[in-house]
Protein backbone atom coordinates (compact mmCIF):
# COMPACT_ATOMS: atom_id res chain seq x y z
CA UNK A 1 0.00 0.00 0.00
CA UNK A 2 1.27 3.50 -0.87
CA UNK A 3 1.91 5.07 2.53
CA UNK A 4 1.00 8.50 1.22
CA UNK A 5 -2.57 7.35 0.78
CA UNK A 6 -2.95 6.08 4.33
CA UNK A 7 -5.58 8.11 6.15
CA UNK A 8 -4.68 8.76 9.76
CA UNK A 9 -6.50 10.80 12.38
CA UNK A 10 -4.33 12.23 15.14
CA UNK A 11 -6.29 13.21 18.26
CA UNK A 12 -4.21 15.37 20.61
CA UNK A 13 -4.88 18.59 22.48
CA UNK A 14 -1.31 19.64 23.36
CA UNK A 15 0.39 21.53 20.55
CA UNK A 16 3.87 20.20 21.27
CA UNK A 17 2.69 16.61 20.97
CA UNK A 18 0.81 17.40 17.76
CA UNK A 19 3.90 19.05 16.28
CA UNK A 20 6.06 16.06 17.13
CA UNK A 21 3.56 13.47 16.03
CA UNK A 22 3.01 15.33 12.77
CA UNK A 23 6.73 15.31 12.06
CA UNK A 24 7.12 11.64 12.97
CA UNK A 25 4.18 10.64 10.78
CA UNK A 26 5.48 12.77 7.92
CA UNK A 27 8.84 11.04 8.21
CA UNK A 28 6.92 7.78 7.77
CA UNK A 29 5.26 9.18 4.66
CA UNK A 30 1.93 9.80 6.33
CA UNK A 31 -0.06 13.04 6.38
CA UNK A 32 -2.65 13.03 9.16
CA UNK A 33 -5.87 14.84 9.87
CA UNK A 34 -5.88 16.34 13.34
CA UNK A 35 -8.46 16.76 16.07
CA UNK A 36 -7.80 18.65 19.28
CA UNK A 37 -10.25 16.75 21.43
CA UNK A 38 -12.33 13.63 21.46
CA UNK A 39 -15.52 15.33 20.34
CA UNK A 40 -13.86 16.71 17.23
CA UNK A 41 -12.40 13.26 16.56
CA UNK A 42 -15.84 11.65 16.75
CA UNK A 43 -17.21 14.30 14.37
CA UNK A 44 -14.42 13.72 11.86
CA UNK A 45 -14.87 9.95 11.99
CA UNK A 46 -18.64 10.33 11.53
CA UNK A 47 -18.04 12.55 8.47
CA UNK A 48 -15.71 9.94 7.02
CA UNK A 49 -18.25 7.20 7.58
CA UNK A 50 -20.84 9.33 5.83
CA UNK A 51 -18.67 9.65 2.72
CA UNK A 52 -15.02 9.77 1.80
CA UNK A 53 -13.92 6.49 3.29
CA UNK A 54 -13.00 5.54 6.82
CA UNK A 55 -9.66 6.34 8.41
CA UNK A 56 -7.04 3.61 8.25
CA UNK A 57 -5.73 4.45 11.71
CA UNK A 58 -6.65 6.64 14.66
CA UNK A 59 -4.02 7.75 17.18
CA UNK A 60 -5.52 9.25 20.29
CA UNK A 61 -4.35 10.87 23.48
CA UNK A 62 -6.17 10.15 26.72
CA UNK A 63 -6.56 13.39 28.64
CA UNK A 64 -8.19 16.10 26.52
CA UNK A 65 -10.73 18.86 27.09
CA UNK A 66 -14.37 18.51 25.94
CA UNK A 67 -14.10 14.73 25.50
CA UNK A 68 -11.26 12.43 26.51
CA UNK A 69 -9.73 9.60 24.51
CA UNK A 70 -11.63 6.85 26.34
CA UNK A 71 -15.02 8.34 25.58
CA UNK A 72 -14.07 9.17 22.01
CA UNK A 73 -12.98 5.56 21.50
CA UNK A 74 -16.26 4.28 22.95
CA UNK A 75 -18.33 6.53 20.72
CA UNK A 76 -16.34 5.65 17.62
CA UNK A 77 -16.82 1.96 18.31
CA UNK A 78 -20.52 2.53 18.99
CA UNK A 79 -20.77 3.84 15.40
CA UNK A 80 -19.63 0.43 14.21
CA UNK A 81 -16.26 1.78 13.07
CA UNK A 82 -13.56 -0.89 13.14
CA UNK A 83 -10.61 1.35 12.27
CA UNK A 84 -7.60 0.46 14.44
CA UNK A 85 -7.39 2.84 17.36
CA UNK A 86 -4.07 3.24 19.15
CA UNK A 87 -3.93 5.14 22.41
CA UNK A 88 -0.86 7.36 22.77
CA UNK A 89 -0.54 8.57 26.32
CA UNK A 90 2.04 9.41 28.96
CA UNK A 91 -0.15 7.55 31.47
CA UNK A 92 1.03 4.00 30.86
CA UNK A 93 0.07 2.09 33.99
CA UNK A 94 -1.63 -1.28 33.39
CA UNK A 95 -4.90 0.29 34.55
CA UNK A 96 -4.57 3.00 31.87
CA UNK A 97 -3.96 0.41 29.17
CA UNK A 98 -6.86 -1.73 30.40
CA UNK A 99 -9.20 1.26 30.42
CA UNK A 100 -8.41 2.00 26.79
CA UNK A 101 -8.77 -1.62 25.79
CA UNK A 102 -12.13 -1.76 27.54
CA UNK A 103 -13.21 1.30 25.58
CA UNK A 104 -12.34 -0.47 22.34
CA UNK A 105 -8.79 0.55 21.52
CA UNK A 106 -6.61 -1.96 19.71
CA UNK A 107 -3.24 -0.99 21.09
CA UNK A 108 -1.47 1.39 23.42
CA UNK A 109 1.88 3.11 23.14
CA UNK A 110 3.44 5.48 25.65
CA UNK A 111 4.28 9.03 24.60
CA UNK A 112 6.15 10.35 22.85
CA UNK A 113 5.61 8.93 19.39
CA UNK A 114 8.87 8.00 17.69
CA UNK A 115 9.75 6.76 14.23
CA UNK A 116 10.18 3.27 15.62
CA UNK A 117 6.79 3.26 17.34
CA UNK A 118 5.05 4.55 14.22
CA UNK A 119 6.81 1.93 12.11
CA UNK A 120 5.68 -0.77 14.51
CA UNK A 121 2.09 0.49 14.52
CA UNK A 122 1.90 0.72 10.73
CA UNK A 123 3.32 -2.79 10.39
CA UNK A 124 1.05 -4.23 13.05
CA UNK A 125 -2.08 -3.03 11.27
CA UNK A 126 -0.89 -3.86 7.78
CA UNK A 127 -0.35 -0.23 6.78
CA UNK A 128 3.39 -0.37 6.16
CA UNK B 1 37.46 27.08 11.28
CA UNK B 2 35.47 29.21 13.68
CA UNK B 3 32.35 27.37 12.62
CA UNK B 4 34.02 24.03 13.32
CA UNK B 5 35.01 25.26 16.75
CA UNK B 6 31.46 26.39 17.48
CA UNK B 7 30.15 23.03 16.31
CA UNK B 8 32.59 21.29 18.66
CA UNK B 9 31.47 23.47 21.54
CA UNK B 10 27.82 22.69 20.78
CA UNK B 11 28.59 18.97 20.59
CA UNK B 12 30.46 19.12 23.87
CA UNK B 13 27.61 20.95 25.56
CA UNK B 14 25.14 18.44 24.22
CA UNK B 15 27.27 15.55 25.44
CA UNK B 16 27.41 17.09 28.89
CA UNK B 17 23.63 17.48 28.93
CA UNK B 18 23.35 13.75 28.36
CA UNK B 19 26.16 12.81 30.74
CA UNK B 20 24.63 14.88 33.53
CA UNK B 21 21.18 13.40 32.93
CA UNK B 22 19.42 16.54 31.76
CA UNK B 23 18.44 14.96 28.46
CA UNK B 24 17.75 11.47 27.20
CA UNK B 25 17.49 9.72 23.84
CA UNK B 26 14.21 11.45 23.00
CA UNK B 27 16.14 14.68 22.36
CA UNK B 28 18.10 12.90 19.63
CA UNK B 29 14.83 11.63 18.18
CA UNK B 30 13.64 15.24 17.96
CA UNK B 31 16.86 16.35 16.26
CA UNK B 32 16.56 13.40 13.87
CA UNK B 33 13.30 14.87 12.61
CA UNK B 34 15.12 17.90 11.22
CA UNK B 35 15.44 17.98 7.49
CA UNK B 36 15.89 20.50 4.71
CA UNK B 37 12.25 21.52 4.97
CA UNK B 38 12.51 22.00 8.75
CA UNK B 39 16.17 22.74 9.50
CA UNK B 40 15.39 24.32 12.88
CA UNK B 41 12.77 21.82 13.96
CA UNK B 42 14.50 20.88 17.22
CA UNK B 43 14.88 24.49 18.32
CA UNK B 44 11.25 25.18 17.43
CA UNK B 45 10.06 22.20 19.46
CA UNK B 46 12.24 23.17 22.41
CA UNK B 47 10.90 26.74 22.24
CA UNK B 48 7.40 25.35 22.24
CA UNK B 49 8.30 23.16 25.21
CA UNK B 50 9.51 26.10 27.27
CA UNK B 51 6.53 28.24 26.32
CA UNK B 52 4.24 25.37 27.33
CA UNK B 53 6.12 24.39 30.45
CA UNK B 54 6.27 27.96 31.76
CA UNK B 55 2.50 28.12 31.51
CA UNK B 56 2.10 24.74 33.21
CA UNK B 57 4.46 25.69 36.04
CA UNK B 58 2.37 28.83 36.62
CA UNK B 59 -0.79 26.72 36.61
CA UNK B 60 0.68 24.41 39.24
CA UNK B 61 1.83 27.33 41.35
CA UNK B 62 -1.63 28.90 41.24
CA UNK B 63 -3.32 25.57 41.97
CA UNK B 64 -1.13 25.00 45.00
CA UNK B 65 -1.98 28.44 46.29
CA UNK B 66 -5.67 28.51 45.45
CA UNK B 67 -6.51 24.87 46.25
CA UNK B 68 -4.44 23.84 49.25
CA UNK B 69 -4.10 20.08 49.58
CA UNK B 70 -6.13 19.39 46.46
CA UNK B 71 -3.62 16.73 45.53
CA UNK B 72 -5.66 15.39 42.65
CA UNK B 73 -5.70 18.80 41.01
CA UNK B 74 -2.00 19.35 41.64
CA UNK B 75 -1.25 15.90 40.24
CA UNK B 76 -3.32 16.47 37.13
CA UNK B 77 -1.43 19.65 36.34
CA UNK B 78 1.93 18.00 36.97
CA UNK B 79 0.97 15.09 34.75
CA UNK B 80 0.60 17.56 31.88
CA UNK B 81 4.03 19.02 32.59
CA UNK B 82 5.54 15.57 32.78
CA UNK B 83 4.02 14.70 29.44
CA UNK B 84 5.68 17.77 27.96
CA UNK B 85 9.03 16.74 29.45
CA UNK B 86 8.75 13.40 27.66
CA UNK B 87 8.40 15.20 24.35
CA UNK B 88 11.94 16.59 24.35
CA UNK B 89 13.63 14.09 26.64
CA UNK B 90 13.90 16.46 29.62
CA UNK B 91 14.95 13.62 31.87
CA UNK B 92 15.99 15.33 35.11
CA UNK B 93 12.96 17.57 35.05
CA UNK B 94 10.79 14.54 34.38
CA UNK B 95 12.23 12.79 37.43
CA UNK B 96 11.35 15.74 39.63
CA UNK B 97 7.84 15.82 38.18
CA UNK B 98 7.53 12.14 39.12
CA UNK B 99 8.73 12.89 42.66
CA UNK B 100 6.08 15.59 42.92
CA UNK B 101 3.41 13.17 41.76
CA UNK B 102 4.59 10.62 44.31
CA UNK B 103 4.21 13.25 47.02
CA UNK B 104 0.70 13.95 45.75
CA UNK B 105 -0.06 10.25 46.01
CA UNK B 106 1.15 10.29 49.59
CA UNK B 107 -0.82 13.50 50.24
CA UNK B 108 2.43 15.00 51.43
CA UNK B 109 2.01 18.76 50.97
CA UNK B 110 5.47 19.60 52.24
CA UNK B 111 6.97 17.03 49.88
CA UNK B 112 5.01 18.57 47.02
CA UNK B 113 6.27 22.04 47.85
CA UNK B 114 9.84 20.83 48.10
CA UNK B 115 9.78 18.87 44.86
CA UNK B 116 7.99 21.68 43.05
CA UNK B 117 10.92 23.97 43.85
CA UNK B 118 13.20 21.33 42.33
CA UNK B 119 11.01 21.16 39.22
CA UNK B 120 11.30 24.92 38.81
CA UNK B 121 15.04 24.82 39.34
CA UNK B 122 15.58 22.05 36.80
CA UNK B 123 13.32 23.91 34.38
CA UNK B 124 15.45 27.06 34.68
CA UNK B 125 18.73 25.18 34.35
CA UNK B 126 17.57 23.24 31.31
CA UNK B 127 16.29 26.38 29.64
CA UNK B 128 19.62 28.14 30.13
CA UNK B 129 21.64 25.19 28.86
CA UNK B 130 19.48 24.57 25.80
CA UNK B 131 19.46 28.28 24.94
CA UNK B 132 23.26 28.17 25.00
CA UNK B 133 23.28 25.03 22.86
CA UNK B 134 21.04 26.46 20.16
CA UNK B 135 22.86 29.78 20.22
CA UNK B 136 26.09 27.94 19.47
CA UNK B 137 24.39 26.05 16.64
CA UNK B 138 23.00 29.27 15.17
CA UNK B 139 26.43 30.87 15.30
CA UNK B 140 27.97 27.79 13.74
CA UNK B 141 25.73 27.87 10.69
CA UNK B 142 23.33 25.51 8.90
CA UNK B 143 22.58 22.25 10.63
CA UNK B 144 24.01 19.01 9.35
CA UNK B 145 22.69 15.50 10.17
CA UNK B 146 21.93 15.00 13.87
CA UNK B 147 24.55 13.08 15.79
CA UNK B 148 24.37 11.26 19.05
CA UNK B 149 26.72 12.11 21.91
CA UNK B 150 29.70 9.83 21.86
CA UNK B 151 29.61 9.55 18.11
CA UNK B 152 31.52 12.82 17.65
Amino acid sequence: MDRRRIRVLLVEDEEIHRVLARAVLRAAGVEADEAENGAEAVRRVRERVGGGGAYDLILTDKQMPVMDGHEATRQIRAMGVTTPIVAVSSDSLPSDVQAFTAAGADDFTPKPLTKEKVGHILSKFGLA
Amino acid sequence: MEYANLRRQAASLKRSLFDQGYLDEQFCQVEDLQDEASPNFAEEVVSLFFKDSARLVTNIEQAMEKYPKDFNRWDAHMQQLRGSCFSIGASKMNNECTSFRNSCGEENAEGCRRTFQKVKREHAILRQKLESYFQLLRQAGPARAATRPGSM
